[in-house]
């Protein structure tokens, strides 16, 4: 082999890195129309009247479609009972569902004609958790064939003898996890350009998407027009993950508005809609009892699944499936399982197809028990898995004929890797380390055809090569091995292969990169295809060369002394048609069978991979927060084609299942989406994450194309597990809901240690008021006043600011502002507020041209004058060595790229992170009156207020005012009765509200002098690199040379709607020596004297402690 | 409609623009440079970063406007001719880029990270370096291994600034 099995990088590269790869958001055509979709408000609601007559007759509109123009009944075709329709048909089940669609010139014009689609709802009554929608009584969202309300499907399995197996037992290790519904977020949002040739009645579509077959089947059958009118065109897919292996709603949605206009029309999804609208990785509830005998061998596994569904079927059944089939076939050899799934309807955005389809949440329980069971036969859970593990050559309980299964080699190699032994017998309070495994199939018999691949391979007369497949590559690098594999069996130069995918003219029959089946289906579709292709060349060289044995190489076909160039036998061939010569073949996986559906039994797989992934943690308990500091994987995947793509699906997957199990979270409230944005979704940045490092194992598998494997998905599957072992490992806390959130450390440690607060609020009057309407909040309050505010969802668009002022000087800068104007600067803040909504200003006035607010310089006194324009990165830059704590925090705030335009003003005024106010909820801060506040019932574990919260639960969000306020800073502001200057400490009126008028201007900020000697730092815990404080410290102080400290001062950030300053504390702190333990015991009296958290935010206040122990410590070691 | 002019990749460019015009919008649809990316328009995700008077910066929350007489480089304008920027090259060397989109902001920001750092960066340094930039795709295992690899092909090249202190 010379190219198959080499890294080679891919062949792509050069488009990739340089910009002229092409996505469908890139392709400009003449008259292109925009697509927007009017979308549902409501989770559950009857639509009582629809009109677009008036949308239809604004300017530049070109087609309003709703669900009208579809043939009647016509429904999504997956699996289960078909239950979606295209647009809403006089129901909608879920906020953001689809209820009509425009095409119009513009965006603006698209935009107006869906505010003038009349459609008045009915809202009915609607289950939104799996809890609700099993409670008896539950409002129910469909009719559905199983004898449970809400139930869409049960699936049972029943493998093996778990009777038996549980008789032999002797121990049992049980426990009910959860799996939080994830986002794929491919870097690329959903996009999707549709032409209609009315002409030909044919459908063009260039859309982002790794299962053309699917997209192509299902815009046919929802236009009612036959699969051959659909044609796919290529272009680039910015990521995948499971999200385009089917067709999504927007690809039909956009087609139907191309065949009602007959023009062209691109629906781009903004990244809101990319998260709040397409479907998730299925939140799973799996409860599961493992069964070991006297030795320790696993012998019975018992589960029970509830997977939601959200409002419609999609792939909820199959995932299922796939989840319990992982029990079924599992890295160990139980004698029996049983298992049962249930689909519970939910009405929320479905779930749908996400990398590791039901085993990575099946495989959280799993690994969970197992090192349960380890603990309680007091053997190392490394050893323990190594003991149970599955061996080469098995038939599985659920059928599954495994070929190669070297589970045991990739436990080994992480043990080694990871140092795991020696970490075992070094115990460190905090650290910890665990490990996981997982399995995954390569490619499943789940449908007709499923197990067939065709390939074409074109052999030009010039000697280039091109491969035809009818797949698409997302980004695994598909592309490059079949390359590959077509350079090695033709014996050409790399250089020289081209592939042409997805284009559903011209390609041959595959359908697609899911199920990891890339490698197993493509490549033997390739490899027959260029087999082929090289025996046919060959044959034509043998009258030439004159030999009957023919060999090609390099390009050539060569017997003896005699050789021809390839492209020279195309072209003598009277095979080859129009210069090229073109081999078609078909590849059929004959040792897979579909399963029977009703047990699940059956070989549908033509081999398996396996891995196991182990990591090291540290545990903040001070802060709760969890921090891998390193990470193995091994997988076991045969020979691989291209280690480095092998290697690049490792890391990719492993650290999408660390983001899985650390932070990414989907949390709704009403049915709508809390955390539609990368500001309130964290997935792991570079810097918290370590370098994965990923272990190739295993050998050569019989069934694979030369010897491969899959291994897309099953990099997902271990992660959590591994990670919530090691938190075990370091704290003795088992964490079984996931994702392992500081809020959720923080609280296990109180409860082990029996910490209660109490806030005697009996006591405070003043928080009286507020406690009763929180009381009544949860009683009906909440409801009534939510439902009055409930109005039309639509997309965002910015609106205009008619102008763009740019002043040079303050005063001039001052005549410009009124009511309608606002300021910018570096515009990181602004321009998100104006985006989302929340400020719509006629004017603004840019002051990046006013010198006076550039300075950083110091007065008579001593002090440093800050002016408001100055960057973030310039401020850390010139004042490192005077004012340290400062730039410490400004060291935290978001990103070198923001830090390098943001300014110090900015982040001073900069607007709340309340996460139901950033994102559209009609809270009290949006709509004023008598809207409710949306974080009193919903989530605010995190970005809320645990004390002094009134009407709005929010926090002033800037890292620099905490800073500021403990340095005794003075704000300078301008404006048109002069200058006034504030203290700090009196600069914020409210949750990132301020005494800035709106007619007045922040020109810079006072350090006073004394604040450049004392010693200081400031802390801050957040989710991710780059992410808002969910709580802050700043703490400084004069410490003398005896270590005593004066002029204490100590304030806390993202706490309180302001930062609050520990009055108490700091003057308990003076003229004393301070140490970690001292500060958290009078900051927690203090704390519990002031706070009055939300019902799930008082943890904030153990973590704030933690901060200030953390400073405490530091400071004691300069 | 105001006019804003600015330099692009070497060359002038001068329009009328709408003012709420994003920087981003005008690469992309004003001079249909496509390579700069949008994911998320809220300046969280990097894929839309360029090269501002050789400082790196999020295009997408920036007004066009705002840039009149600027000196800009995107992801196009970063070869030399056909011959690839060696931090390009390094991206290949070691398949730092998976689907590609946020490759074109990677780069940029890479090229950046270099230009205040140095040509020998730690990957520590990368990795906090590079927090503004997300990928979903390769785990950033890769992508740090490049830059890092990018960081001293440049200093032989003679493409970096100077070394920081």
């Amino acid at each position: 082999m010379k190219v198959v099995g080499s890294r080679v990088p891919a062949i792509d590269w050069k488009q990739r890195t340089s910009g002229t790869f092409v996505y469908a958001g890139d392709l400009d055509f003449n008259n292109l129309l925009v697509g927007r979709i009017l979308r549902s408000p409501h989770a559950h609601a009857r639509i009582r009247k629809l009109d677009t007559n008036a949308a239809r007759a604004m300017p530049g509109v070109r087609a309003v479609i709703t669900f009208a123009d579809f043939a009647p009944g016509t429904r999504y075709l997956h699996e289960g009972s078909p239950d979606r329709p295209p647009l809403a048909e006089g129901v909608v089940r879920f906020v953001g569902q689809e209820v009509a669609a425009v095409a119009a010139e513009t965006a603006e014009q698209a935009q107006a004609a869906l505010r003038a689609i009349v459609v008045e709802y009915d809202p009915l009554p609607a289950a939104l958790t799996i809890d609700q929608a099993l409670k008896g009584g539950a409002p129910t969202l469909h009719k559905r064939p199983t004898d449970t309300p809400n139930v869409s499907a049960k699936l049972k399995r029943d493998w093996g003898d778990p009777k038996g197996g549980r008789v032999a037992s002797s121990k049992v290790a049980e426990g009910t996890f959860w799996f939080s519904q994830q986002s794929h977020i491919s870097m690329e949002a959903s996009v999707t350009v549709a032409r209609w040739d009315g002409d030909a009645n044919k459908m063009h579509l260039w859309t982002s998407t790794h299962a053309p077959y699917f997209v192509r089947k299902e815009v046919a059958h929802i236009l009612s027009i036959p699969m051959s009118q659909v044609v796919l065109h290529e272009i680039g897919i910015g990521g995948g993950f499971g999200s385009k292996a089917k067709v999504s709603e927007h690809e039909a949605v956009v087609a139907a508005l191309a065949r009602a206009a007959g023009e062209t029309v691109r629906i781009a999804f903004t990244r809101e809609e990319e998260f709040a609208f397409t479907k998730t990785r299925h939140g799973m509830r799996t409860w599961m009892r493992l069964h070991a005998d006297a030795v320790g061998r696993v012998r019975t596994v018992d589960a029970h699944i509830l997977s939601d569904n959200g409002a419609y079927n999609h792939s909820g059944v199959s995932v299922m499936m796939a989840g319990l089939k992982s029990l079924g076939l599992s890295c160990y050899q139980p004698d029996g399982v049983k298992a049962e799934a249930w689909l519970v309807d939910t009405a929320k955005q479905p779930g749908g197809q996400f990398r590791g389809y039901g085993g990575t949440q099946v495989a959280f329980a799993l690994e969970s028990l197992m090192d349960d069971l380890a603990e309680q036969f007091g053997e190392d859970p490394l050893r323990y898995r190594i003991k149970n593990a599955i061996k080469d050559d098995t038939t599985t309980l659920s059928g599954a004929e495994v070929g190669t299964a070297r589970i045991v080699d990739c436990l080994e190699a992480v043990r080694t890797a990871i140092n795991w032994d020696f970490e075992k017998l070094n115990r460190n309070y905090g650290y910890g380390v665990g490990v996981a495994t997982g399995v995954h199939s390569s490619g499943v018999y789940n449908a007709p055809d499923s197990n067939r691949s065709d390939g074409a391979i074109d052999v030009f007369n010039n000697g280039m090569v091109r491969v035809r497949f009818g797949g698409a590559d997302p980004g695994t690098g598909q592309k490059t091995i079949l390359a590959q594999i077509a350079a090695e069996e033709l014996s050409v130069d790399l250089a020289n292969v081209s592939v042409m995918m997805i284009d559903t003219e011209q390609t041959p029959f595959d359908m697609g990169a899911w199920s990891s089946r890339g490698t197993h289906y493509g490549g033997h579709a390739i490899r027959k295809a260029a087999k082929t292709a090289a025996e046919r060349l060959r044959r034509l060289a043998i009258p030439i060369v004159g030999a009957e044995v023919v060999r090609l190489d390099d390009g050539f076909a060569i017997a003896g002394d005699k050789r021809v160039a390839i492209g020279d036998l195309v072209r003598l061939s009277n095979e080859a048609i129009d210069g090229v010569l073109t081999t078609e073949t078909s590849y059929v996986e004959n040792s897979v069978v579909q399963g029977d559906p009703k047990t699940g039994y059956g070989n549908a797989s033509a081999s398996y991979n396996y891995a196991a992934h182990a990591a090291r943690v540290f545990v903040d308990v001070r802060t709760g927060k969890v921090t891998v500091l390193d990470y193995v994987a091994a997988h076991d995947v045969g020979t691989p084609i291209n280690p480095l793509f092998v290697e690049g699906q490792i890391s990719g997957g492993a650290v999408m299942g660390i983001g899985a199990a650390l932070g990414e979270e989907m949390i709704w409230h009403e049915g709508k989406l809390v955390t539609p944005s990368y500001m309130h979704y964290a997935p792991p940045r570079a810097a918290d994450v370590p370098r994965v490092r990923s272990i190739i194992v295993g050998e050569s598998d019989p069934k694979g194309p030369y010897g491969a494997k899959a291994v897309g998905e099953c990099s997902i599957n271990p992660p959590p597990a591994a990670i919530a072992n090691a938190v075990y490992d370091a704290i003795g806390i088992r964490i079984t809901n996931l994702p392992i959130t500081p809020d959720k450390i923080i609280n296990a440690i109180a409860a082990k240690e029996q910490r209660k607060r109490h806030f005697g609020l009996w006591r405070r009057p003043d928080r009286w008021w507020i406690g009763f309407v929180r009381w009544l909040y949860p009683r009906g309050l909440f409801a009534f006043l939510h439902k009055r505010q409930v109005k039309a969802v639509t997309p965002r668009l910015v609106h205009h600011p008619r102008s763009l002022e740019a002043p040079e000087t303050i005063s001039s800068a001052i005549a410009l502002l009124n009511e309608n104007s606002a300021i910018i600067a570096g515009g990181s803040d602004l321009q998100i507020q104006r985006r989302n909504n929340i400020v719509e200003p006629a004017r603004l006035v840019s002051i990046i041209n006013i010198s006076a607010l550039q300075m950083i310089e110091s007065d008579e006194s001593g002090g440093v004058l800050l002016g408001a324009g100055v960057t973030l990165a310039r401020l850390a830059e010139q004042l490192q060595s005077s004012h340290p704590m400062l730039v410490n925090a400004i060291e935290q705030i978001a990103t070198p790229q923001i830090r390098s335009i943001a300014t110090l003003g900015g982040n001073l005024i900069q607007s709340k992170r309340c996460w139901f106010y950033q994102n559209d909820f009609p809270c009290f801060k949006r709509q004023g009156g008598l809207a409710p506040c949306y974080a009193i019932t919903g989530d605010h574990r995190f970005y809320h207020a645990a004390m002094g919260g009134h009407r709005c639960q929010a926090v002033t969000p800037s890292d620099t005012a905490t800073a500021l306020v403990a340095m005794g800073a003075v704000a300078i502001i301008a404006g048109p009765r002069g200058e006034r200057r504030v203290d700090m400490s009196s600069f914020y009126s409210g949750p990132g509200e301020t005494v800035v008028a709106k007619d007045e201007l922040l020109t810079g900020v006072w350090l006073p002098p004394a604040s450049a000697q004392r010693k200081g730092a400031y802390e801050k815990l957040r989710f991710s690199q780059g992410d808002f404080a969910i709580a802050s410290v700043a703490l400084t102080a004069d410490i003398d040379a005896s270590g005593i400290w004066k002029n204490v001062h100590l304030v806390i950030g993202s706490i309180g709607p302001t930062p609050w300053q520990a009055q108490k504390t700091e003057a308990r702190l003076e003229n004393t020596r301070v140490t970690a333990s001292i500060v958290r015991a009078e900051l927690d009296r203090e704390l519990n004297l002031v706070a009055d958290p939300l019902e799930h935010n008082g943890w904030k206040l153990d973590a704030a402690c933690g901060l200030a122990e953390i400073i405490v410590d530091r400071l004691a070691k300069n | 409609m105001p006019t804003v002019s600015m330099t692009v990749n070497g060359k002038l460019v001068k329009a009328d623009v709408d003012p709420r015009t994003l920087l981003v919008q005008f690469f992309r649809e004003n001079l249909r440079l496509t390579g700069t990316h949008v994911g998320c328009d809220t300046s969280q995700c990097g894929a839309c970063v360029v090269h501002v008077n050789g400082k790196a910066v999020k295009s997408c929350t920036a007004l066009a406007l705002g840039f009149d007489g600027a000196e800009i480089t995107t992801i196009e304008g970063l070869a030399n001719g056909t011959q690839l920027h060696p931090m390009q090259e390094a991206f290949r060397e070691h398949h730092g880029l998976q689907c590609g989109f946020c490759t074109p902001g990677m780069i940029m920001t890479a090229v950046d990270i270099v230009n205040r750092k140095g040509n020998n960066l730690e990957e520590h340094t990368i990795r906090e370096e590079l927090e503004g930039n997300i990928c979903r795709c390769t785990g950033y295992h890769n992508i740090v291994k490049a830059i890092g690899a990018g960081a001293k092909n440049m200093g032989k090249a003679g493409g970096a600034t100077q070394a920081a202190e």
